[in-house]
């Protein structure tokens, strides 16, 4: 913990989950020098993280707020929650905003309907689905447009 | 009429549908697991939705936008927090109940705007510990989020207080008997009133001070 508060306190990143899109996040960040954490229940999700995997992890439950402090979640810069559950992706964000009055959340939610609940909040939310569609439609928009 | 909405748990709903359809309530419940939805459609005059309670069109068909109250009853946090956030800013339902299972969130979920909180870990360690240090009491039941109790507290022959006047007392300061049940007359009790073997009295005790009430009274806990 030491180290890293004093490598570079400016570029913290605490990520919840370690699946492929967090694990993969994990790994860039970390290739690029940033002090990263990731944060999940299962042990054997940390496999996915590369030999060269510079950061830190954390085994446990980031919906619990103790756990969220062992993350010193306070001291940093952005929180990326990203477990393979919505409504835990939410409640992870709506706490780390109000509980830790964290400015920069983001997510990963596959059901963009939910939008509502966590709206007026400020939390950035990528969806896959959406994303997804919209490269589909580009790539064939393009497609289109080479055989004209 | 009033209409409840219960999401999730088959045994927490199947008995609070039960008790809200004999106080007149319309009610409907979402289930996501088939079979028990079957065992719930047995209740009489109970709606029952199967499905995902945190998805927003199954509350869609389960007519959110009608429901006077929402309770949210499944085993996940994330869920119940999800399901009152849906209820309250898409459907509008006036007041929201979640169950919590970590007591540490309880503040959380009410700073998120769920109007009531359950926390049943904590009402049920409650519980547990009455009934397995207290034989004095015959029941104590916890209102206003367990800050304040009333108590059943039996009077027997051994106890100190019997045949003593309330003001002979010396009962802690945020608790008073508000009423002493003898046989089949219930009376609200003042300074010279007498309390005998036999009478059941009625606690009310704020700040935790049941116990020593209950020891003042009874001698034993």
């Amino acid at each position: 913990m030491k180290l890293i508060s004093n490598k570079k306190k400016e570029n913290y990143t605490v990520i919840i989950g370690s699946g492929r899109l967090g694990s993969g996040l994990a790994n860039a960040l970390s290739d690029d020098g940033a002090n990263v954490m990731i944060i999940d229940s299962d042990k054997n999700s940390f496999r996915k993280l590369s030999p060269s995997f510079g950061g830190l992890t954390l085994l446990g439950d980031a919906t619990d707020i103790d756990v969220l402090h062992e993350a010193q979640a306070e001291k940093a810069t952005a929180i990326v929650a990203v477990t393979d559950n919505d409504n835990t992706n939410i409640m992870i964000a709506q706490m780390v905003k109000e509980l830790f009055k964290k400015e920069r959340v983001i997510i990963r939610l596959y059901d963009p309907e939910l939008e509502c609940v966590y709206g007026e909040h400020g939390i950035d939310t990528i969806c896959p689905a959406v994303l997804s569609a919209k490269e589909i439609n580009r790539l064939l928009i393009s497609g289109n447009k080479e055989k004209k | 009429m009033k209409r409840a909405l219960l999401i999730g748990s088959f045994n927490k709903a199947r008995s609070l549908a039960v008790s809200l359809i004999k106080k007149g309530y319309a009610v409907t419940a979402i289930n996501n697991n088939y079979r028990d939805c079957l065992i719930l459609a047995e209740i009489d005059s109970l709606n029952v939705i199967n499905g995902d309670g945190s998805i927003p069109f199954v509350l869609e068909e389960a007519n959110a936008t009608e429901a006077d109250i929402a309770v949210a009853l499944t085993q996940r946090d994330d869920d119940n927090l999800l399901i009152c956030e849906l209820c309250k800013k898409k459907f509008r339902v006036k007041k929201t109940v979640a169950l919590v299972n970590d007591p540490k969130k309880t503040e959380f979920f009410y700073k998120m705007g769920i109007d009531s909180v359950v926390c049943a870990v904590n009402a049920i360690t409650n519980i547990i510990e009455q009934q397995a240090f207290l034989d004095g009491i015959a029941a104590l039941i916890p209102i206003g989020e367990a800050r304040v109790s009333i108590a059943e507290v039996p009077i027997t022959e051994s106890a100190p207080v019997a045949g003593k006047r309330l003001k002979e007392i010396n009962l802690p300061k945020e608790v008073i008997i508000g009423c002493i049940l003898r046989g089949e007359k219930s009376m609200i009790p003042r300074g010279d009133t007498r309390i005998l073997a036999g009478d059941m009295l009625v606690l009310i005790s704020s700040d935790k001070q049941e116990m020593a009430a209950i020891k003042e009274l009874t001698g034993r806990i």
